[in-house]
């Protein structure tokens, strides 16, 4: 696994922050996926049965990692789901990134499913992607 | 005095405090934040920073306020109050918040503690079956895509047509629970396929239905007390806390990607990226206004259906009928939202994030009915430690664009929180201090600790002693719903 997260416990207390790492933008993508999965509920407590493809594109990574994590947000209450995990690519054609991913999860219930914050949006205080050292970083702070 | 800031605080009365436009390169106007000394020295460094950043926005006026419920947010602070002319001032999503009309809303019984304390058990099980909670949880109502709209024009007025409520619970909300203005046509389809199935549900984080007590000795205000319906001797009240749901939050999102993009047009500039904002006249401006109105409305009707699950399960545990229990309703306020209100500047774009209108009883805008109480005040306050009644001032129309605390406001993060208390082991801590809780997240519990909040009575002395509110009644819980 090339990728890490973790939750900032000082920045917009009432809210939840994270920070996500990955040796590429591919891997960030994924770490901070995860991270936004399991501010929902337990990954490990979803069984699968629902599932959505989805692709995306966009000139700046930046903006696509916002709109990719705002529609999960979006399907979340859309649909009443919560998530097991999303795999996903991210390819770059020209100066265009191209993201597949595949969101798998199940519709909520709390008496079989550990739930946690019903996350209202991805928000853009403090919100950044960039490269520092040679791994990629994403700043994200969740409005809970 | 120690702060968590470098910046110069200049102290203007015991509850005032005011930081000069000279701090921040960029400030039109000074920020002013209310609070004692002891909850301005413990607000963290989030806060002075962002209302500054406030100060710093085209077409505010006055200042830039905190409430002393104040905390780090995104854009705005937690507690924030900020008014701009209509004609050369902007609105911004950032300023409202994700949950557009996030507010609190007061039912009265006529039941005691003694009424209810043997069956709360069978009651708690009956509103958390009644009231679904938690992520992406749905309500019962089911509605056409034509039938939401309606929904978004006519909020809590919808409800009452439908049967989901009593006709004079309209004239006891804020704006009679339907904002003119809302025009369902410029929503996106993303919106109302998120908000669609959710009226009646609380959703998570802090929201809440709490079942609380109010005895004689913590009625403040005896007189305003009784014309508001609270009348003491371990009477039985109900409080709920939610707002718009998965409806307002995707609004909000919308219109931050649209004002990033106008914003180099109208070549405004923000201090942080979640301030995005456009002139209020401009075509943006006036959309997303009317847009906010829509989730204005929603959220009103969705506490009105939790209102009306409410009194059919005291009706269903009590074998009488709402109406014989005495549930009427006491208030409904936004704390989340934009206004265009008439101060001495001339007509404003209030925007209040966290923060209660506060009218007082010479406020031409309430009804007859509150005309000598001033308008209820509902604060909420953590799950362990209670709420307040209060009422709005005149004072707070001149001082703080009618404008007061909403509630008690975090003083630890949720990680934290969750660190230092598991959920459960808080559920059976609370039940022994005879509070019943029901939860759908263990983990969502243990963010809500009490310990995570700073003390609500502190933070309501500071608005009753700035004199922006005065207090009514504290309402101790004993029995929660949570998401």
């Amino acid at each position: 696994m090339a990728w890490t997260f973790r939750f900032l416990e000082d920045i917009a207390m009432a809210d939840t922050a994270f920070e996500a790492e990955g040796e590429s933008v591919e891997e960030v993508f994924r770490g901070a996926t995860q991270a936004l999965i399991e501010s929902m509920a337990n990954p490990a407590t979803v069984s699968g049965g629902w599932e959505r493809a989805i692709e995306r594109t966009d000139v700046d990574p930046s903006a696509l990692l916002f709109d990719w994590l705002s529609e999960v947000v979006y399907w979340k209450d859309a649909e009443g789901v919560v998530f097991r995990e999303a795999p996903l690519t991210l390819t770059r054609e020209g100066n265009v990134w191209l993201l597949r991913a595949r969101l798998i999860g199940a519709p909520v219930d709390y008496r079989t499913q550990e739930l946690h914050a019903d996350v209202k949006g991805v928000t853009k205080h403090l919100y950044r992607v960039s490269q520092e050292a040679g791994r990629w970083k994403a700043l994200v702070v969740l409005d809970i | 005095m120690t702060l968590n800031t470098d910046m110069t605080v200049n102290r203007i009365t015991d509850e005032i405090w005011e930081i000069p436009i000279s701090e921040k390169p960029g400030m039109l106007v000074p920020a002013r934040i209310y609070a004692t000394r002891g909850i301005l020295q413990a607000m963290d460094s989030g806060v002075f920073d962002q209302v500054t950043n406030v100060a710093c926005m085209p077409g505010i006026r006055r200042y830039a306020l905190c409430m002393p419920d104040g905390h780090w947010g995104y854009g705005f602070p937690i507690g924030g109050v900020a008014a701009f002319d209509v004609q050369d001032g902007i609105i911004s999503p950032g300023g409202v918040g994700y949950d557009i009309n996030c507010g609190m809303r007061l039912i009265r019984t006529d039941l005691t503690l003694a009424d209810v304390q043997p069956y709360l058990e069978k009651l708690m099980t009956e509103l958390f079956r009644k009231v679904p909670a938690g992520v992406g949880a749905s309500g019962f109502v089911r509605l056409s895509g034509e039938e939401f709209g309606r929904v978004m024009t006519h909020g809590a007025k919808w409800c009452v047509e439908r049967g989901y409520g009593w006709h004079r619970d309209l004239v006891r909300m804020e704006e009679g629970g339907c904002i003119e203005g809302a025009d369902p046509s410029i929503v996106t389809d993303h919106a109302i396929k998120r908000g669609i199935n959710q009226l009646g549900t609380l959703g998570s984080g802090n929201h809440y239905l709490e079942v609380q007590v109010v005895s004689n000795e913590r009625i403040f205000d005896p007189v305003t007390a009784a014309a508001l319906g609270i009348t003491g001797h371990e009477q039985i009240v109900v409080m709920v806390h939610c707002g718009s749901r998965g409806f307002g939050h995707q609004v909000a999102s919308d219109y931050l990607k649209v004002f990033e993009k106008s914003m180099r047009r109208y070549g405004i500039t923000v201090k942080d990226q979640q301030l995005a904002c456009a002139p209020f006249r401009s075509p943006e401006g006036q959309e997303y206004f009317s847009a906010m109105n829509c989730a204005a409305n929603t959220a009103f009707a969705n506490r009105q259906v939790i209102t009306h699950q409410i009194r059919e399960a005291f009706a269903t545990v009590f074998g009488r009928s709402a109406e014989a229990l005495g549930m009427e309703l006491v208030y409904d306020v936004a704390h989340n939202i934009a206004k265009v209100e008439r101060y001495a500047e001339g007509e404003l774009v209030v925007h209040r994030k966290g923060a209660t209108r506060a009218f007082g009883p010479g406020s031409p805008e309430l009804p007859e009915i509150f005309r000598q109480t001033g308008q209820p005040v509902i604060c909420g306050g953590s799950m362990e430690t209670g709420s307040y009644l209060l009422v709005g001032t005149d004072q707070a129309v001149r001082d703080t664009f009618g404008s007061t605390m909403h509630g008690s406001g975090r003083t630890m993060s949720r990680a934290q929180a969750k660190r230092t208390v598991r959920g459960e082991q808080l559920q059976q801590q609370m039940k022994k201090r005879g509070i019943l809780v029901k939860a759908v997240s263990m983990s969502g519990l243990a963010e809500e600790a009490g310990l995570a909040y700073k003390n609500i009575s502190e933070v309501v002395e500071s608005v009753d002693r700035a004199g922006i509110t005065k207090k009514v009644a504290e309402l101790r819980p004993i029995g929660n719903i949570k998401g």
